[in-house]
């Protein structure tokens, strides 16, 4: 009997899961007639399993435990919206802060939602802070996304389609916002004082089903207008800026955005997202009457890197990065797509790779899904910029060479000990004196140049060559020629690649290559990563480099989780707080005069995935992420010291880390929510 | 097909009205799964067909990558997972079992869950009743395991017969945590032979049983065909705490962080539900206190939700030790008393700056000369009795007491004046004991009501403080009642003196157990080697230690970073506190991340701690 109770048991494990397709199904099965004396017979053997269930219920006090797992579970669970509605508390606005007021329905006034006054409170709630001008009526008004239309005005087809797109991706955000996909409880509707005490606040249906009001708007349609440049493919000069301006009149709000190119209307949309919120009074959108942005970017380069060879990453999680990245007007999308310890892109030319340096055949990368990546980018404004990282960290997936007869590509791939010939395991340098080597990059250079776009920065990797690795094969006296000329060697490969065309900035990392002229200043770029406060930055700008800031002390965001090698020092503890990120200005602190200044593209963020995967990627990134985006985009002027924030950028970041979190982003906590619930109360 | 890991019993135990409709449902599905039973995880094998061994040295290595002048065992594997089964003398048992005995065979059996079946020996229909549940728990994380299609079409039997000694389900500190596992195989099945003297022993005894299985590449799962394993805690207090307070933590991240303690063999979820920023636990007798202090009407904890919490950890031989903090740690959800006439119950409340008033923002602390506090806080300590298990105790918090708070309350200086204290330190640390004092005898007359049947008074935990420090402690907090939870530096010679003085610790070692630290402050991060190195107390009085606790406060954490912050560097803490293990994490490293690799199958967000080569090519990353 015993035997007979587990078994089914077993079978009952996936029953609750798929209810409803499983009624369907059975509803489909009644209908076959065939099929009915299948069903009978299941019938009578449930009727059977019943009885038998029935009959070895235990009685007594154990019977609770079965309790608590068959109780479903609340609506706390599930796919309930990422963002709880408060309404214990109602705010009022006293010097431009919003005070928390505990509220109980029927006793005083209108209730205020903490977002509502947020919105209507002191300062214009943008992240990141317009540069120009942004001005918002005191009065606001509501709609349901459904009311919100498109207009475009531009002659150039391409960026309508483009627009199109992001449009399409802003109402879905709008949506989401709206939370019209999610049910709600009757606590949170507030409809029964006393009920919602009660622990079974159970799903009602959608949460606007045959009550939501249309709100105080006819019609809301966003003009969008592009008349100068064509250009939807990314370069260093697109202009990003925008005007954003809405009248309302008569029950009908017209936003107009204008722009130079695509790129700069899409940042308008982006805005112009952070100028909706949703009020869980009236379960209706929000925004102003009127509201006046004009708005250009200080930086052009506003990036973020994520490595994919560490630690694999899905396209759905690299996707909901650069979603990320929409929202805080990061630009550049750096993609450290190989290195030694995996390959995972796929590549159509040279299969043999990703055969031999995937971690397995489901972590990779086809053509078809960095096309997918790149089409995603382009509509939240943001470039995907790949890189195979060469002629060091690479090594797993380069080893093949032998066996077809084109000589060994890399050297050194997972030698030992390895500290001896590389940074950190798998050690792995591509050989520098093989042509097939070369001929590979040049087909990799070419696939992805096909598949990003035309561009004019691209980014050939270059770092922490180990001149003892190569020592062992070769006899040159010069190795650091070896170096350089094999970058060299890389960057003509990459022109054919690119039908003949150098990309006008070619990015390489800091490395001690940068620290001699032999890379031309004129076509090379610099990614600094080293210490802010090294000699190389003012050395590399006195050479003449074009450079980007990822100082490792400040725009790290691996950093902080101590080794992950059992011997060793942890390499660059602490963990930088957004704070931390935010602060840095490295420009102010070295003092740059105006052209050194302008050799400065821009800055970027790295995520260096040897103690991250998938789990816990959206918290490593945000919202430290979204203080780049502000310091790069708005860079604000700070004259507090080195660990004081203005109460200001408390009270925005706040808002915008949770904005991450309504569109799905796992950005992590700033504070506790008692602080987000009190602005100023915490600092 | 995944399996909900909420929702498995739900058809087995629905109520008899719509059983039979669900039955069917079940039925039909069963079909479905075991026709389609395909495997979406995105778990696999990196290894392909290559052959594994297993080396002298405790490493697994693929064929093409032996190393010369390395013994490796005759047996080959077919994955790395599989190698690592009986790998070294743990295999991937984690925490390591600490009897003489364990022996690992290196063959395995190939086999089919569905084909394992239980024998039950239990004395009570109750004990009977909790171990089927159990069965069913480990059944489902055997599944969770598959790497492929779970079933097998020709699979042996695995027969698990667990005999338990004794009709008891309490859970506490003397509770019998030991078991001891046989398995053999013979032609025709496989024997798992397990003995505890409770059920939470049998319980762990699964988690072990289930360390000793892996997916197989083909279909269905692989299991150590022949072992015997004896294994005892060398704690019996291994928590986790959670502050639930800082930032809410849903429920269903409660029940994540209880599956991921079973899993570690911990059985303390020290439960900081609530603090001064928020209430969010319901207080069926004072509905006030939730009202008043929680974040939002959905970001609460009901009478039954606590219930079930308390049900669900123990089937997993948790116990839930809730911590009600004062009288510092205390504020929002006691700002009612005025408008009830119950007078100031918190003092501070919300003050600013709040840096003349409290450590941390909020302030808020108790009023300790207001009876009616008292009367209150009795009734949230009946109400804490009520939801845990009859010999459950209470934590009371007692931490960072900020004097100059009461010290600057006209309120309070005035009644100490008229009751003769002076102002004093002295005189603040009195009025302060005697919160402790007055609220431990609140605690044992409701015991006495609520539990007669239990005859000795129970003691209560209360956090190291300005009150615990050696020269004071004996005045103010006698040792038979109160246990001490220290979070002291590792330097510090706290735990000694108190040992010395007869006190029963709990030791929470700041610099290496705080898993929030790292993040803000001057404060570093402790990666899971330090959280395994981190030694506890020794010599003459190391009986008086009852174990340790990982604390997760959450001012930096909620939800969306919770369980990569907590796990795997908890499960270090976990080794320490079941095993504690002379050797280094440089041993154990293979082992923790295979169990690293459990934690994600069973739905845990943990945290990645090396790249994934080095996972993969082991040794070759130290």
């Amino acid at each position: 009997m015993m035997m007979m109770d587990s078994f089914w048991r077993f079978w009952s494990f996936s029953g609750p899961l798929r209810t409803r397709q499983g009624l369907r199904y059975l509803f489909k099965m009644s209908l076959a007639v065939s099929l009915r004396r299948a069903l009978l017979v299941l019938l009578s053997g449930a009727i059977f399993i019943l009885t038998v269930l029935y009959w070895n219920q235990g009685g007594g006090k154990t019977q609770a435990y079965s309790e608590a797992l068959e109780r479903p579970h609340s609506h706390k669970d599930g796919t309930a919206f990422p963002i709880p509605v408060e309404k214990f508390w109602t705010y009022k606005c006293e010097n431009d802060r919003c005070m928390r007021v505990s509220y109980h329905a029927g006793k005083s006034a209108k209730r205020v939602s903490f977002i509502t006054c947020s919105m209507t409170c002191g300062y214009v709630n943008i992240w990141p802070a317009p540069t120009i001008k942004s001005l918002v009526s005191a009065q606001t008004t509501s709609f349901s996304v459904e009311i919100v239309q498109l207009e475009m005005d531009t002659p150039h087809r391409e960026v309508r389609k483009q627009l199109q797109l992001a449009f399409d991706s802003f109402l879905k955000d709008l949506r989401q916002i709206q939370r019209l996909d999610y049910a709600t409880s009757p606590a949170e509707m507030g409809e029964s004082e006393s009920s919602s005490w009660s622990s079974n606040n159970d799903m009602v249906g959608a949460a606007t089903s045959g009550q939501r009001r249309s709100g105080g708007l006819e019609s809301l349609l966003v003009k969008i207008s592009v008349q100068k440049s064509g250009d939807v493919d990314f370069s260093l000069d697109n202009d990003e800026s925008y005007q954003l301006s809405t009248i309302t009149e008569s029950h009908r709000l017209l936003v107009e955005i204008k722009a130079n190119s695509f790129f700069g209307a899409r940042h308008g949309l982006s805005t112009l997202q952070q100028l909706i919120w949703f009020d869980d009074e009236d379960h209706l959108l929000h925004t102003y009457v009127n509201s006046k942005v004009k708005d250009a970017p200080k930086f052009r380069y506003r990036g973020l890197m994520l490595d994919t060879s560490r630690h694999f990453f899905s396209v759905e999680a690299i996707k909901r990065t650069i979603m990320g990245m929409g929202l805080a007007k990061l630009n550049r999308f750096h993609w450290h797509l190989t290195d030694a310890q995996s390959f995972p892109y796929i590549s159509r030319n040279y299969p043999e790779l990703a055969e031999h340096g995937a971690y397995s055949e489901s972590e990779t990368y086809t053509e078809q899904d960095v096309r997918e990546v790149v089409d995603f980018a382009r509509i939240h404004g943001v470039q995907v910029i790949p890189e195979i990282d060469a002629p060091a960290h690479a090594g797993n997936g380069w080893d093949w060479g032998p066996k077809r007869g084109m000589g060994e590509l890399a050297v050194c791939i997972n030698q030992q000990p390895w500290s001896f010939y590389c940074g950190e395991p798998p050690c792995g340098q591509l050989n520098p004196k093989n042509n097939h080597t070369y001929l590979i990059l040049q087909r990799l250079y070419e696939e992805l140049l096909q598949a990003t776009g035309p561009t004019d920065l691209f980014h050939l990797g270059g770092d922490e060559v180990n001149l003892d690795c190569w020592a062992q094969y070769f006899n040159d006296t010069d190795l650091r020629g070896l170096w350089c000329d094999f970058m060299l060697q890389a960057m003509a490969r990459l022109k054919m690649a690119n039908n003949g065309v150098s990309p006008k900035y070619l990015a390489v990392w800091s490395s001690a290559l940068t620290n001699t002229k032999c890379l031309p200043n004129s076509q090379f770029t610099v990614q600094v990563w080293g210490g802010s406060t090294w000699q190389e930055n003012y050395d590399l700008l006195d050479n003449g480099y074009n450079v980007i800031f990822s100082h490792v002390d400040a725009w790290y965001l691996d950093c902080g989780f101590g080794s992950w090698r059992s011997t060793g020092e942890a390499a660059c503890s602490p963990y930088r707080t957004w704070q931390n990120v935010y602060k840095h200005r490295p420009w102010e602190r070295m003092r740059l005069d105006k052209k050194r200044r302008k050799q400065v593209l821009g800055g970027e963020a790295c995520l260096w995935t040897e103690q991250v995967d998938e789990n816990q990627l959206d918290n490593r990134l945000w919202p430290r992420a979204g203080a780049l985006g502000e310091r790069l985009w708005s860079d604000p002027s700070d004259d507090h010291d080195l660990d004081i924030m203005a109460p200001e950028v408390f009270r925005r970041i706040s808002l915008f880390r949770t904005r991450l979190v309504e569109l799905g982003i796992k950005a992590e906590a700033l504070f506790p929510k008692y602080c987000a619930q009190n602005p100023g109360e915490c600092i | 097909m995944r399996f909900s890991g909420h929702n498995r019993y739900h058809c087995s135990t629905a109520p008899t009205a719509t059983a039979t409709a669900t039955l069917v449902v079940c039925i039909c599905l069963a079909l479905a799964v075991g026709l389609t039973q395909g495997d979406d995880s995105a778990e696999v094998i990196a290894s392909g067909s290559r052959k594994w061994f297993c080396s002298q040295t405790d490493i697994c290595r693929p064929e093409d990558e032996l190393e010369n002048g390395v013994g490796y065992l005759e047996e080959h594997f077919e994955s790395q997972r599989d190698c690592r089964l009986s790998c070294g003398k743990y295999g991937s048992i984690w925490p390591m079992p600490t009897g003489v005995e364990c022996s690992l065979s290196h063959e395995r059996v190939h086999f089919d869950p569905w084909k394992v079946r239980f024998h039950v020996v239990a004395p009570s229909e109750a004990t009977t009743q909790f171990l089927r549940e159990t069965n069913r728990l480990f059944v489902s994380n055997l599944l969770k395991e598959c790497t492929r299609n779970c079933t097998l079409a020709s699979s042996k039997q695995i027969l698990v017969r667990a005999t338990v000694s004794s009709n008891s389900l309490v859970l506490d500190w003397r509770t019998d945590e030991s078991y001891s596992m046989v398995l053999r195989t013979t032609e025709t099945a496989t024997f798992v032979d397990i003995q505890a003297a409770t059920v939470y022993g049998a319980r762990h005894s699964f988690e072990t049983l289930s360390n000793l299985v892996t997916g197989s590449v083909s279909n269905g799962l692989l299991l150590v065909s022949a072992a015997r394993i004896s294994d005892r805690p060398a704690y019996p207090h291994r928590g986790v705490l959670l502050d639930t307070s800082r930032n809410f933590i849903p429920l269903r991240y409660l029940r994540s962080t209880l599956d991921a303690m079973a899993a570690s063999k911990m059985n303390v979820l020290h439960w900081h539900v609530v603090d001064t920023h928020s209430f969010p636990l319901e207080i069926t007798r004072v509905p006030e206190m939730q009202r008043y202090g929680a974040y939002s009407a959905s970001q609460t904890y009901s009478r039954t939700d606590a219930v079930n919490l308390v049900k669900y950890a123990r089937l997993r031989g948790i116990r839930i030790l809730i911590e009600i903090d004062g009288p510092s740690h205390a504020g929002n959800g006691w700002q009612w008393g005025p408008a009830a006439g119950l007078g100031n119950m918190s003092v501070c409340l919300n003050q600013s700056p709040w840096r003349s008033f409290c450590v941390q923002p909020p302030c808020g602390q108790l009023n300790p000369m207001n009876d009616h506090m008292y009367a209150v806080l009795k009734e949230i300590l009946e109400d804490v009795a009520e939801v845990g298990a009859p010999e459950e105790t209470v934590h009371m918090g007692g931490d960072e007491v900020y004097l100059p708070c009461w010290n600057n309350t006209e309120e309070i200086v005035a009644k100490m004046r008229a009751q003769g204290y002076d102002r004093s330190e002295n005189s603040f640390l009195r009025l302060w004991s005697q919160f402790h004092q007055r609220n431990l005898n609140a605690w044992d007359d409701i015991n006495e009501r609520m539990y007669p049947s239990i005859k000795e008074p129970k003691p209560v935990i209360i956090w190291s403080s300005h009150l615990t420090v050696p020269k004071y402690i004996e005045t103010f907090l006698p040792k038979e009642r109160f246990i001490i939870q220290t979070w002291v530096d590792s330097a510090d010679p706290l735990n000694r003196e108190l040992l010395q003085r007869g006190y029963r610790l709990i030791i929470s070692t700041k610099n290496a157990w705080y898993l929030d630290h790292g993040f803000w402050g001057s404060t570093s991060y402790y990666n899971w080697r330090t959280v395994y190195a981190s030694g506890m107390p020794m010599g003459n009085h190391s009986s008086q230690v009852l174990g340790g606790e990982a604390c997760m406060w959450s001012e930096f954490v909620d939800h969306n970073s919770l369980e990569s912050r907590i796990w795997p560097r908890a499960g270090a803490a976990a080794e320490r506190l079941w095993s504690n293990p002379k050797s280094s994490a440089l041993v154990a490293q293979q082992r923790f991340y295979r169990y690293r690799e459990r934690l994600l199958a069973r739905g845990i967000h943990a945290d990645a701690v090396i790249p994934r080569w080095c996972v993969l090519h082991e040794g070759r990353c130290l």
